[in-house]
């Protein structure tokens, strides 16, 4: 069986582990494959994420040098930066978030079309940093789902490429993140910031529950090319 | 707690002209005169506030055209005052040189205060800003409506029986800011909060006949995160990490603004080595600010190449950055009374290969875009402003320099040492776009000299002030010795002390005069900050500018303007 070093890398890419040539996909001397369709979707996911910038602060300036000539982001596949939610996948929250601009965040949020992921630049987006003052958002999983909170006052353009990274290792995974507990509710109530602890409850005991019903756990991207009959109509989270 | 440094500043006789002026024209109206540190402040009863303000601007003998600031302060519980809140107003005269401080004190049950508006064009925010934060009411004020909270905000945040984390949740934002006349086909166009043209969180709405902007609005405090409030609970060092967050392109610059500050709050002064580096590293970040000012002016313009030019030799002054204190962007270099810790052993060097790179990308991106026909098609005669209004509307830096003013406090009142270099400040005569633009690259030419300059006769010595009340003794010292182990304590726990008084604070950073104006009763927190953010003018001008002109020239003047969220909203 011919055996191509190319297409080698590609299975690998797709399984997420090495595959050997003269594994049972492997047709026609490599000129064919078979594997998962799963597999290849995710694949092509995570290797062309096209980012959103919303940029509010300091984070917006670091963010800049990230995606420069000096930090290269185009090594990811990334580097197709797009202004309109409706053309990117990928949110990059970088900078505070006061509760005046929070709708404008969620309406941002909710134009992008599914699959979408949300990285928090920075410690005001993942937590209100040191601001814990009377008009700043603590944290914008308070609204959003958050897939990766990059820490960092701002986080050098490292940690960022990092960030794209472990995305990219959740998109081959198929997990999401999963929305706030009171998602229609924009900011937290009252004097400052979310109960995380309670929300990770939450969500724990709502993973149980499906899972004694045989339903998968929330935050899992299942592609599906038969209709099912499931009752369930939103897949991804909710 | 009584004060270590010195005493409370007593109301003094003074001789100067602003004085016996005012004292003239109003006669009881004048309060009380204080100078403190050099600070002249007159307190006027609120009935002459608007006649007093008048007299500073219009009399001859004191010309006080340039509208620095206007704020209030709350004085809860300081018990020598008679009245909760007062009304504070600075303003500095280009052609005499000096700078002045008006207050008027104003009830708790009633604070009211007649509007300047009419005075100052600049007001209008600042005082709109008052009554978001403070409840002081301006009567005669045209639009006095919240500017930095969200219409759904309860009270006034900065009040000091207000607390400091307690929110209030904004549903909705506010969709219109203007309306379509009845009976027209005109359009609104709403541009922002998150719109790659705003540079950061700014919201503009405009009315179109066609492409002509016929009404225009703008709306901020999408970036309003509390630094003022967050100042009243932090000692003097810990809010220079917060000073970092202000106009975020030029970190270095607003911490050096605070420590100067500061510094003068105390009576103390930074050694000739520190203030050196603070001026190389001052001007480094000038230069870095210009760089992106220009260049992602011109990226909303079409023209990308520029910005990846330019960027290039901002990587080499973050490292520099980086190799003095670790951080590339939010720098926290400064201390009061010097810096942090000495510069590397090969500062020179990187500050050479700095320069080196900087001159290459300047002449570069000037290749691409001086001579440019488009680009010169775009920016001539575009977004003019007159020298008047820029005065009025309190404009300063090189927005103020391209309307024809050559005011720059680093050669108008020297500090850090600057008189000691040799600089030109250059002026535009129309005060268009590419008149903003040519003084921008003219200052990064100018910044190189100064830093040469520093370079050439860098003294050595220590870079932190011995006085033990400010600076922290060495770390070898605490860990050897009792005295400076005390006082390491001492100073750690119970911060640095200053006098009970005002000062009010001012230097040349990228976008013009960055002010702070410090109110401290001599505890280790101040009573007070307020920023005088050189944006907040700026910006102020905006609607006004683009009215009359085509929607995408707007897109060309905002960028011009390098407004900064951080430094706008605070």
């Amino acid at each position: 069986m011919g055996y191509d070093p190319s297409v080698v890398g590609f299975l690998d890419l797709f399984r997420g582990k090495f595959v050997d040539p003269t594994w049972a996909g492997v047709h026609a001397g490599g000129d064919i494959i078979t594997t998962r369709l799963d597999a290849v979707v995710k694949w092509g996911r995570k290797s062309s994420i096209w980012p959103m910038p919303f940029g509010t602060a300091c984070c917006a300036i670091e963010f800049m040098a990230f995606t420069g000539a000096h930090y290269d982001v185009a090594r990811f596949g990334s580097e197709v930066l797009r202004f309109s939610p409706r053309q990117a996948d990928l949110m990059f929250v970088a900078g505070t978030i006061p509760d005046k601009l929070a709708p404008v965040l969620k309406t941002i949020y909710d134009q992008m079309a599914e699959p979408k992921w949300v990285v928090s630049m920075g410690v005001c987006a993942s937590s209100g940093g040191f601001y814990r003052s009377y008009h700043v958002m603590q944290g914008i999983d308070e609204i959003l789902p958050v897939d990766v909170y990059v820490p960092g006052c701002p986080p050098s353009p490292e940690a960022l490429l990092a960030a794209i990274i472990r995305l990219q290792e959740k998109i081959q995974k198929g997990q999401q993140a999963k929305l706030p507990q009171g998602q229609d509710q924009l900011g937290a109530p009252g004097e400052g910031a979310i109960d995380r602890r309670a929300r990770r409850q939450a969500w724990t005991r709502d993973d149980a529950a499906r899972a004694e019903n045989g339903l998968p756990p929330r935050g899992v991207l299942a592609l599906r090319v038969l209709p099912q009959e499931e009752p369930e109509t939103d897949s991804h989270h909710g | 707690m009584a004060s270590v440094l010195e005493p409370h500043a007593a109301p003094v006789e003074s001789s100067s002209p602003t004085v016996r002026i005012l004292k003239q024209r109003l006669g009881g109206g004048v309060k009380a005169v204080t100078e403190f540190r050099g600070d002249l402040a007159i307190s006027v009863s609120r009935q002459v506030w608007v006649e007093a303000a008048r007299t500073l601007r219009e009399h001859p003998e004191l010309d006080f055209q340039l509208f620095l600031d206007l704020c209030g302060v709350d004085y809860l519980d300081e018990g020598s005052r008679e009245e909760r809140y007062e009304v504070v107003l600075h303003a500095y005269s280009v052609s005499k040189q000096h700078h002045v401080r008006l207050k008027a004190a104003l009830p708790e049950q009633d604070p009211t205060v007649d509007s300047l508006c009419g005075v100052y064009k600049g007001a209008n925010w600042f005082e709109r800003e008052a009554w978001d934060l403070y409840g002081i009411v301006f009567t005669g004020h045209p639009n006095l409506t919240r500017i930095l909270t969200h219409d759904d905000f309860v009270g006034h945040p900065m009040r000091k029986d207000y607390p400091t984390a307690k929110r209030h949740v904004l549903k909705r934002p506010k969709e219109w800011l203007l309306r379509v006349p009845a009976d027209s086909e005109h359009l609104i166009v709403n541009i922002g909060p998150s719109h790659p043209a705003m540079h950061g969180t700014f919201r503009i709405q405009v009315l179109l006949d066609g492409e002509t902007i016929q009404d225009a609005e703008a709306e901020i405090g999408y970036m309003h995160r509390n630094f003022e409030k967050m100042a009243e609970s932090r000692t003097y060092w810990q809010i220079i990490p917060y000073t970092d967050r202000l106009n975020y392109c030029s970190s270095f610059m607003n911490g050096h603004g605070w420590a100067l500050a500061v510094e003068k709050l105390l009576g103390v002064s930074a050694p000739p080595r520190a203030e050196a580096i603070r001026v190389i590293l001052s001007e480094f970040s000038r230069i870095m600010d210009h760089f992106v000012a220009v260049s992602t002016n011109v990226v909303d313009l079409g023209a990308i190449t520029p910005f990846f030019v330019v960027f290039r030799a901002r990587e080499e002054i973050y490292e520099l950055l980086e190799a003095c204190c670790g951080a590339r962007l939010t720098v926290s270099y400064v201390r009061i009374g010097g810096l942090a810790q000495d510069v590397p052993d090969d500062f020179e060097a990187r500050c050479r290969k700095a320069i080196t790179s900087v001159k290459d990308v300047t002449s570069q991106a000037e290749k691409l875009l001086t001579r440019n026909p488009i680009f010169a098609n775009r920016f001539r005669e575009i977004g003019v402003l007159s020298a008047d209004d820029a005065l009025s509307y309190g404009w300063v830096g090189p927005c103020l320099r391209g309307s024809g003013i050559p005011y720059d406090i680093r050669k108008d009142h020297p500090y850090s040492g600057y008189d000691q270099y040799d600089f030109d400040v250059p002026v535009g005569s129309v005060g268009d776009c590419y008149d903003r633009y040519l003084v921008r690259i003219e200052e990064i030419h100018q910044s190189v000299r100064i830093i040469e300059q520093a370079l050439a006769k860098l003294p050595r010595g220590p870079v932190i002030t011995d006085d033990k009340r400010v600076a922290l003794p060495a770390k070898s010292e605490v860990y050897s010795n009792i005295e400076a182990l005390m006082n390491h304590f001492k100073l750690v726990y119970e911060g640095i002390l200053p006098p009970s008084g005002e000062i009010y604070g001012y230097t040349e950073a990228a976008n013009g005069e960055l002010g702070y104006y410090i109110v401290s009763d001599s505890q280790k927190c101040p009573w007070r900050v307020k920023v005088r953010p050189p944006c907040f003018n700026i910006y102020q001008a905006f609607p006004a500018m683009i009215r009359g002109g085509l929607i995408a020239d707007a897109v060309a003047i905002i960028g011009g303007l390098n407004v900064v969220a951080g430094e706008l909203d605070r």
